[in-house]
């Protein structure tokens, strides 16, 4: 369960305080039940997801996270480029306490991501695709119940994106999602409710339908 | 209602500390080709020039010991500082990527630069200190707890100006341009170059309010007990002031955690 409490955000920029992205976000993702972010761009999406992910903070307002939640899996979470895909790799399991089975997660990511050989070889050395692999693939290593995902199927040529799917329908026995994406059919295959982010405010609906819905009926006709 | 047993604030830090440390370490030595020579040849590199430089124009003795052993003590004493420093100001800078996990906090990353700066300090001391010993320097310590206690006073100055400098150079990275300049005559007055003995008395108490001085000097006369250190060679103060330091500069990384994360 993820519990959302008046969340306020906005961005400091080189001549003060920007506009407020988030103005009073208030909801509840209740246990196992996944959700899509909708909205357009600017709307404060990719802010959001930060913020239930914990890596930035709200102005005012707060989020409580009472289960495991993933970080906001998008390109390249802190890669250090001259380090190999193993290393990195070793680095976020020893954060989130895995040094006792690092050798099996390892062995995961590695077989799960299939970049053969590149996984020894510096990040920077990676194609864009390939580093979103690893990415995927790390993101899968770990047991979180709750799995935040901006845009994260878009990069992988159909291969991948074809297992990405598949791992995302497998996870949907145990644990939930929170996804921002832009294809409608990516959402109605994961996602059974809707946040509709609009004007910084959130609007919840229990069918993701009826928030699909309620944002297209803001576009200019 | 909380759905799984979360781990104790103290095991994510452990595990934390551990993996910024390992990993800082592989990138520190694999960054380039040379890096790890260049650990040993940048020390080599200045006892080389300071030792040609001073023992030609000035005296073959300071203070009742040898010139050389003079300087590569100094040098390798006032290196524990700033190292440490030089390594823990840009920290925060670096690694903000790695604050997209919520487990890793700005202070984090500086405590373990300051650990492995640290030991790495220790390390190339320990080898260059036999180099130098092949070369027929006497640098076997009289007193090595002295030696110790200094070394690691002096690094603990060192943290504590990386805990205060990092959150400034991040808020206001004007200021720290001017702190960069300051650092400079820090290092004329820590009495590494220019013997703090020779400075007549009203001007002496001033110099000696640095507490890096205290930690150079100390560290003299823990290798050669005939060293005529200053009289007023004060090894606490050095620890006084580094704690307050530290103290101050933890406060800093609390107050600020949110704001050094936020983008």
């Amino acid at each position: 369960m993820i519990i959302v409490n008046d969340v306020h955000k906005r961005y400091m920029t080189d001549h003060g305080p920007g506009r407020w992205v988030l103005k009073g976000v208030d909801f509840v993702i209740p246990p196992k039940v996944s959700v899509g972010l909708i909205g357009g761009n600017g709307a404060g999406k990719s802010t959001l997801l930060r913020l239930i992910g914990g890596t930035d903070q709200p102005n005012k307002g707060n989020v409580e996270r009472l289960c495991r939640v993933s970080w906001p899996m998008g390109l390249a979470p802190g890669f250090q480029g001259s380090l190999t895909g193993r290393q990195n790799v070793k680095f976020v399991c020893r954060i989130h306490g895995h040094e006792h089975d690092i050798e099996d997660r390892i062995e995961f990511v590695k077989a799960f991501a299939e970049i053969g050989e590149a996984f020894e070889e510096p990040i920077n050395t990676y194609s864009s695709g390939m580093k979103s692999r690893l990415v995927f693939g790390l993101s899968m290593a770990f047991d979180f119940d709750v799995y935040i995902s901006d845009e994260v199927t878009s990069a992988g040529d159909a291969a991948f994106k074809q297992k990405a799917s598949n791992a995302f329908k497998n996870l949907a026995d145990h644990s939930s999602l929170i996804m921002v994406s832009h294809g409608e059919g990516i959402l109605r295959q994961f996602c059974s409710a809707g946040i509709w982010l609009y004007q910084g405010k959130a609007h919840w609906f229990d069918d993701l339908e009826d928030a699909l819905k309620a944002y297209k009926d803001t576009l200019p006709k | 209602m909380i759905e799984h047993q979360p781990r104790s604030n103290w095991a994510i830090t452990f595990s934390v500390w551990r993996a910024l440390v390992l990993r800082e370490a592989v990138s520190r030595i694999t960054s380039s080709r040379i890096a790890l020579v260049w650990l040993f040849l940048e020390p080599i590199a200045h006892f080389a020039f300071m030792i040609m430089l001073m023992t030609l124009i000035r005296s073959r003795v300071i203070g009742g010991i040898d010139t050389s052993l003079w300087l590569i003590v100094g040098l390798m004493s006032f290196f524990m500082f700033k190292r440490v420093g030089a390594q823990t100001k840009n920290a925060i800078k670096t690694n903000a990527p790695l604050f997209s996990y919520r487990q890793v906090l700005p202070v984090d990353t500086i405590l373990s630069r300051a650990f492995l700066e640290g030991a790495l300090g220790i390390m190339i001391t320990i080898i260059l200190g036999i180099g130098v010993a092949l070369f027929g320097v006497e640098i076997s310590p009289d007193d090595p707890l002295m030696v110790m206690a200094a070394f690691f006073g002096l690094w603990l100055m060192g943290l504590g100006y990386g805990l205060v400098i990092s959150v400034i150079a991040e808020l206001l990275p004007e200021i720290s341009k001017i702190l960069d300049m300051v650092m400079t005559p820090i290092y004329m007055l820590s009495g590494v170059l220019l013997p703090i003995a020779s400075v007549p008395m009203p001007y002496r108490e001033w110099v000696l309010l640095n507490p890096l001085a205290h930690g150079v000097e100390a560290s003299r006369l823990g290798v050669s007990g005939f060293y005529h250190a200053v009289p007023e060679l004060d090894l606490t103060y050095l620890y006084k002031f580094a704690v307050c330091l530290i103290f101050f500069g933890l406060l800093l990384q609390r107050r600020f955690r949110l704001t050094l994360v936020a983008k």
